[in-house]
């Protein structure tokens, strides 16, 4: 590659941008100046004496040509090769000396036209703008006769190129000039302010001068610090008046705007070393200073009405500014509560509590995962505020849930197919993580189920199994290990009944021709019900005594005792219009069967036979006279049943159906029921307290007393309070299953 | 359908055929051990319950409570069997009545 044909190109491709340019020539230099001081050093050859003075004057009147725009007479390639020879002859110093004073007297004379008295401010830009391209211009000419100095001399002798050193003339004799600069400054901030008013401004003016300040490398001192200002006084007037006007979602909208704003005004003319701080300035004016105020007045608003896009936009700003996030987090936790609270307080609301309380749940889930961007602060704190409130009301929530779960599970549920109930249970799981008190579920989960289990209610096994299995996961076998019991106690009394089947029919004892079947319940698994005794017919107690035999011979050590308000029966009845099979409790049955003797009987009579417990009688009589299916008649009509009322059989009783069943009357729950339940919960909570402490002992042998508070926390499923631990822990020494360490009375000591 | 017209003439008379007859009858009933006392006086769990130290295993086995019988002593009185075993290990008493204990039987 030989010099020339190296040169020519990178001559004419000299780039027509200033901060270009000089990237491009610096790349340049060193390759093509090594070659060339070789050559230098080889040859040495004489010049005629006049040839400077010849050659400068050819070069001076191509310089001044170009300052005037004017035509060149000379060729480039004579004028170039004229730079070449008079560097080779060591008169590179004179000649850079003499293209400086040219320069410099040409660029001086251009100060005149920026210092008159007034001048149109927009007009003062555009002629900034035109000399400073003209400028720029006339050195990439100049440059290019002269690149051979600027390739030689300057590396050598670090003096600034001709490019640098065209900047350094029209920095010193133009903008440091005070009136020039602050004209020029103020111009620029009048045409930003404009823009940010809205209007449209000439953004390659801006830009253009902008590129010449940081080419002087004044933009920085001059321009940007006064333009910051500027930034920081509009934003902090419009973010206090904006907060006034605007309503929360419009101010954000409007706040995000202006950030997209400025992030162009970055893009399309300032200098990208501007962007941070420009960027912090709008979000500290528009954002920070009225965070509190943001979220006082607008989150609870955006919440509540579920405004999903505005939320998002809330927190993508909100994480621009410090503590912005910590600040949302805490007031979104805030109204979670406040708002929850709401749903569990009021016993008016009881009815529509949980599903109000799964509806909420998801709505937060949902602003979380799409607004929040899954952020775990958000979905631990959206945790903590359910379980917060939803344990401001004791066991209240935890029935509710319970009855909520049992009307899904029970027979005649038709809204949700085996998919969407498992989802829906899986929901139900997350309330019921957050209940403290989770053995009263339980309780009242219990009472449920036994009533499905025993009546053939339930909608589902699988869905009984699934709860089940999620019951236990969430709390331990130790918490489902009754539920478990009422289902095995439901497998072994098929077992029971089928032995009892063989039996009878083995052993063919002249029993009556009743289908008998009993559902053999463990006492402690289910719940407690009000034993209650009452006359049964011969033939009835006859199969009774009959089956107990045979099950406490298979059983020794234990006892039956029968729950006539569980049992239930088929009874056929005939009417005048035909058969019927009547599905019926026993208490319905025992009335009904007293109507094969008498036609006609009496409140009091029936009562004295049977001897059902009042209230239950009458409900009973209720339903078998006053319900939908009246096989009976009452005299005189009316819906109480009196003492001194007669019921007579209904012979003309009709329905479309040919098995009916007669709902029992039940009985309301009444709130001393409740209590009874609460309180049978209190008194398991002192047995599981005790386990729970043998288990953990049993475990670690020794351990000491705070170490043992605090596993028994994890391991409760209830909330205790310290008091009642150690009472628990004395009781327990006291009974020998553990002792108080000999020397060090804070530490216990398992017994085995 | 066939003996409607008997149905008929039955009405307001002293019928001879049972109006209602008992087809099916699902009793219920409760078991529990056939104890004086309900609660184990060596644990102090009632006696239907796991005694303490099972229910502190029955952590895993939901049924832990199969194994824990009950046992009647000569005297009558009755405890787990396992607060038992583990009681005549030191003392041959009952703890109740402290005479010499020995099985009456198991419950099963
Ligand atoms: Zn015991
Ligand atoms: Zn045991
Ligand atoms: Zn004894």
């Amino acid at each position: 590659m030989s010099d020339t044909t190296n040169r020519r190109p990178n001559f004419s491709n000299v780039p027509q941008n200033g901060i270009n340019r000089n990237v491009n020539v610096l790349s340049i230099k060193p390759t093509t100046a090594k070659k060339l001081v070789i050559k230098n050093l080889k040859s040495e050859p004489k010049l005629p004496e006049d040839y400077i003075e010849q050659t400068w004057k050819k070069l001076k009147s191509a310089v001044l040509a170009i300052q005037q725009a004017k035509p060149n007479e000379y060729q480039l390639e004579e004028l170039y090769q004229a730079v070449e020879n008079l560097c080779n002859h060591k008169m590179a110093p004179i000649l850079y000396q003499k293209l400086h004073n040219l320069t410099e007297q040409h660029v001086a004379q251009n100060i005149e036209q920026f210092l008159a008295e007034s001048m149109d401010r927009y007009l003062f830009l555009k002629k900034m703008n035109n000399t400073w391209l003209a400028h720029c211009n006339q050195m990439i000419m100049v440059r290019s006769i002269f690149l051979y100095l600027d390739r030689t001399y300057i590396l050598q002798n670090h003096v600034s190129s001709i490019w640098d050193m065209g900047l350094e003339l029209f920095g010193k004799y133009i903008l440091l000039n005070a009136l020039v600069q602050t004209r020029v400054v103020e111009g620029l901030l009048m045409l930003i302010e404009k823009e940010r008013q809205g209007d449209q401004v000439d953004r390659s003016l801006l830009k253009s001068l902008l590129r010449m300040l940081t080419d002087l490398q004044i933009y920085r001192k001059a321009f940007e610090h006064k333009f910051l200002q500027a930034t920081e006084r509009l934003y902090a007037a419009e973010g206090q008046r904006l907060m006034q006007e605007l309503e929360v979602p419009d101010y954000l909208t409007h706040v995000d705007k202006r950030i997209a704003e400025e992030n162009e005004r970055v893009l399309h003319y300032l200098d990208p070393g501007t962007k941070y701080q420009l960027i912090h300035t709008v979000e500290k004016q528009l954002l920070r200073e009225h965070v509190s105020q943001i979220l006082q007045k607008g989150l609870d608003q955006l919440l509540t009405e579920f405004r999903l896009n505005d939320l998002n936009l809330l927190y993508d700003l909100l994480s621009r500014v410090k503590n912005g996030l910590a600040q949302l987090c805490s007031s979104f936790n805030a109204y979670i509560k406040k708002r929850g609270r709401t749903i569990v307080i009021d016993p008016e609301k009881d009815k529509t509590m949980v599903q109000e309380l799964l509806d909420f749940k998801d709505a937060m889930d949902n602003v979380v995962s799409t607004c929040f961007h899954k952020n775990e602060r958000f979905s631990n704190s959206l945790k903590e505020a359910f379980e917060h409130f939803i344990n401001q009301r004791t066991n209240k929530p935890a029935e509710l849930i319970a009855k909520f779960v049992d009307s899904k599970l029970r027979a005649g549920n038709k809204e949700a197919t085996e998919e969407e109930l498992e989802r829906l249970l899986d929901k139900i799981m997350v309330l019921f993580r957050f209940i403290h008190g989770k053995d009263v579920f339980e309780a009242f989960y219990k009472k449920d189920l036994a009533k499905r289990l025993l009546v053939g209610k339930s909608a589902s096994v699988d869905a009984e199994k699934s709860m089940l299995s999620k019951l236990k996961q969430e709390c331990g076998g130790g918490f489902t290990s009754k539920l478990e019991g009422m289902f095995k106690d439901m497998e072994l009394s098929k077992d029971i009944n089928q032995a009892f089947k063989q039996h009878t029919t083995v052993n063919s004892r002249d029993l009556p021709q009743i289908e008998m079947t009993v559902s053999i319940l463990t006492m402690g698994y289910w719940p407690t019900y009000q034993p209650m005794e009452v006359t049964l017919p011969d033939q009835m107690v006859r199969l009774q005594d009959v089956f107990k035999e045979f099950y406490l011979s298979k059983h020794s050590g234990r006892k039956l005792q029968w729950q006539p308000t569980l049992g239930h029966c088929v009874l056929k009845a005939s009417f005048r219009t035909g058969l019927k099979e009547l599905v019926v409790s026993l208490f319905q049955t025992l009335v009904l069967l007293l109507f094969n003797d008498s036609n006609e009987l009496t409140f009091e009579y029936i009562k004295e036979v049977t001897n059902i417990e009042d209230g239950e009688l009458r409900r009973t009589l209720q339903s078998l006279a006053c319900g939908k299916a009246r096989v009976l008649v009452k005299i005189p009509k009316g819906r109480d049943i009196q003492d001194d009322d007669h019921f007579r059989f209904n012979s003309d009783f009709t329905n479309k159906l040919f098995r009916i069943k007669i709902n029992q009357i039940q009985m309301k729950e009444t709130t001393e029921e409740q209590k009874a339940t609460e309180e049978r919960v209190f008194q398991d909570r002192q047995y599981q307290i005790d386990a729970a402490i043998v288990r953990i002992m049993k475990m670690r042998k020794t351990l000491s007393h705070n170490l043992l508070i605090s596993e028994l926390y994890i391991q409760l499923k209830f909330p205790v309070k310290p008091p009642d631990l150690k009472k628990r822990i004395e009781s327990l020494i006291d009974r020998d299953y553990m002792e108080r360490d000999k020397d060090n009375p804070n530490q216990y000591n398992y017994v085995a | 359908m066939a003996d409607e017209n008997d149905n008929e003439r039955m009405d307001d008379n002293q019928k001879s055929d049972k109006m209602f007859t008992l087809k099916k009858w699902n009793a219920v009933a409760m078991w529990s051990w056939d104890v004086e006392c309900d609660t184990c006086a060596i644990c102090r769990v009632q006696v239907m319950d796991a005694c303490l130290r099972c229910q502190a295993e029955s952590k895993k086995d939901s049924y832990g409570k199969q194994d824990c019988v009950v046992v009647w002593g000569e005297c009558n009185h009755s405890f787990h069997y396992c607060c038992m075993s583990l009681w005549v290990k030191q003392n041959n008493r009952c703890p109740l009545c402290q005479q010499e204990w020995s099985i009456q039987r198991m419950g099963k």
